[in-house]
């Protein structure tokens, strides 16, 4: 079959590979119809995790149609169309069983690196390098997904591949960012980044009762998109002072919780920017902590920085005075994608939430490395590439 | 020109770093030997499994189940009620083979010694209850001999690999009773040539091996 492969730092090319068979009772096969580009494959793409082997096949993020199951396998059947989780989690230890499905005890078949990296493993994640389990991904005809009856979930009806595709991550993610705030109505909520993850956190933020939200970002195209398709406000903080301006629009008080979907190669301008992205790229440190830096600045005292964009390792200039003296509640951790999926799946079929739009940029598999590069350019108002590999 | 004096005070430096560093090195290496008793070595692991304790002796008893478990790497056979003898093939390949018999000596103790094998090796498990909802705590003690005493006196022996096995063992075991299978993603496709399959074999053997348990 076709899959799009990691060929080096930077290099990703399209190969022909075997294909996936059942190797447990709880495997599925699935035939992959909609695989997106994430942001977070880009740090892997760029070398910023240094798990990655030559001919490991990216994507994590894909729905498609069960085409072989395991002798296991008790919920679904062939060619039922689902959506599949990103996070593997086995559904049989403690914290699967209390729906923290990314933390889960036994989804890691090469937990070593990230034992000693974190102290503990978390969750495999499939196509996300061998820190977190060295599975295949999804920019292939057919993926291998371990337990399938926990993490792949059977689609409604008449919702297009190309938006319930984001079910299997960005909005669950999203959605967990706006769910760790404790919202209990009538908030203001920032969350940081337009990309997938931050709109879909500013509409989920929006369903779970915040007034307002207000999206902080430096692409104007992306600004408008949220603007106009969830009616947030927006600050562009390549023009304006992000502080000054979120102090401004709330009398002072800053936002009640502040969602951070930016991640480790976060963007920002002046001399502190220049300085984290020179120690990044002499590997002094791991992640350029921008965002989350002036999160923990921006929220008003008492409030709670969560934290879904994603970090590796150790960051420098962290403002924990700030975070300890302003009483903040920090939140932050991979989605429990098993978790949310059945609801979001519900709240599309309802119509609440169309994230149909965010896959600005469909096109087939084998131009996945130009989908990655203008994902990663944001060229041409690109918001997801959505690879087709039939 | 570089005066004498200046000299001196660089190899004094040196001299003073390299030691100290030698010295941080050794209490590492101190940290990490396993325990000694009366010659042998002493490792404690444990391992929570999120089952009740009847539920997990009642895996150890499932004769079925059990040998599913081990089909890849031993072979159980009953000597009496209370005794086995197990034969295993080191799953890192090389053909070394263990026999080893184990004796359940209580409701929740079991114990294992090895009859022939490349390193002498005893152990036993006791199955405590975990606190709050948390299920069961597998705890095992392992007691074996390796290296020559001169080795074992400077603290060279390599003596992390029965530690390591005993690790590997505790979360496959964990992950039988919880889930019915070990993940494995040896075989999944990718774009890699034979050779650079097999240096990526080598990464996901580091990866999987040892760990905390």
């Amino acid at each position: 079959m076709r899959a799009l492969c990691w060929e080096g730092v930077g290099k990703l090319a399209v190969r022909d590979v075997p294909e996936p068979r059942i190797r447990a009772e709880g495997d599925i096969i699935v035939k992959v119809r909609a695989s997106s580009v994430c942001g977070s494959d880009l740090h892997l793409i760029n070398g910023f995790l240094p798990a990655m082997r030559e001919g490991d096949i990216l994507g994590h993020e894909f729905m498609g149609e069960v085409v072989e199951t395991g002798p296991g396998v008790r919920r679904l059947a062939v060619g039922d169309r689902v959506v599949v989780g990103s996070v593997v989690a086995c559904g049989g230890c403690w914290y699967c069983r209390t729906e923290q499905y990314s933390l889960c005890d036994n989804s890691n078949p090469q937990p070593v690196f990230t034992e000693k990296l974190w102290g503990h493993s978390p969750a495999g994640i499939l196509g996300y390098s061998h820190a977190a389990g060295g599975y295949s991904g999804s920019h292939a005809e057919y993926i291998r997904v371990p337990f399938g009856d926990v993490g792949a979930f059977k689609v409604p009806d008449g919702v297009p591949d190309d938006s319930v595709v984001f079910a299997s991550d960005a909005m669950p993610t999203g959605w967990m960012g706006a769910d760790f705030c404790g919202l209990t109505g009538g908030e203001v909520v920032a969350v940081w980044g337009a990309g997938g993850v931050g709109q879909m956190a500013a509409r989920a933020a929006q369903l779970l009762g915040a007034e307002r939200v207000i999206v902080i970002d430096r692409l104007p195209e992306r600004l408008g998109t949220a603007a106009d398709r969830l009616g947030v406000e927006t600050i562009n903080y390549a023009e304006t002072d992000v502080l000054e301006a979120l102090r401004e629009m709330t009398a002072g008080r800053g936002p009640d919780a502040c969602i951070e979907a930016v991640g480790m190669e976060s963007h920002d301008v002046g001399p502190a920017y220049a300085y984290d992205k020179a120690k990044q790229t002499a590997r002094l440190q791991v992640d350029r902590p921008t965002s989350v830096r002036q999160a923990i600045m921006a929220c008003r005292k008492g409030g709670t920085v969560s934290i879904v964009g994603v970090y590796a390792g150790l960051v420098d200039k962290f403002p924990l005075g700030a975070a300890m003296n302003k009483a903040l509640v920090l939140r932050m951790g991979q989605m429990h994608a098993q978790r949310y999926i059945p609801m979001l799946l519900d709240r599309i079929a309802a119509g609440e939430i169309d994230p149909g739009y965010l896959a600005t940029h469909p096109m087939p598999l084998e131009q996945g490395a130009r989908g990655y590069e203008m994902f990663e350019k944001k060229e041409d108002g690109c918001l997801r590439s959505v690879l087709h590999p039939a | 020109m570089t005066s004498n004096g200046t000299r001196w005070a660089l190899l004094g430096a040196t001299t003073a770093t390299a030691v100290g560093v030698g010295r941080l090195v050794a209490r590492r290496r101190r940290r990490h030997q396993p325990d000694r008793q009366d010659g042998w070595y002493v490792v404690r692991r444990g391992i929570t499994v999120d089952r009740p304790v009847d539920a997990v002796i009642g895996f150890w008893t499932d004769r079925e189940r059990l040998d599913r478990a081990l089909a890849e790497w031993a072979t159980l056979e009953q000597l009496d009620e209370n005794r086995w003898r197990c034969v295993a093939i080191d799953p890192a390949g090389g053909g070394t083979e263990w026999r080893a018999e184990l004796t359940v000596d209580g409701p929740g103790r079991l114990s294992w010694r090895i009859t022939d094998g490349p390193v002498p090796q005893e152990g036993h498990v006791d199955l405590v209850a975990a606190p709050q909802d948390r299920g069961t705590e597998i705890r095992a003690e392992l007691r074996y001999r390796g290296g020559g005493p001169l080795r074992r006196a400077l603290g060279l022996a390599r003596g992390d690999e029965p530690d390591l096995g005993l690790r590997d063992a505790l979360r496959r075991i964990k992950s039988l009773i919880e889930t019915g299978q070990v993940v494995d993603t040896r075989h999944d496709p990718s774009g890699r040539s034979p050779a650079q399959e097999q240096a990526t074999d080598k990464v996901r053997e580091r990866l999987t091996t040892g760990g905390r348990a």
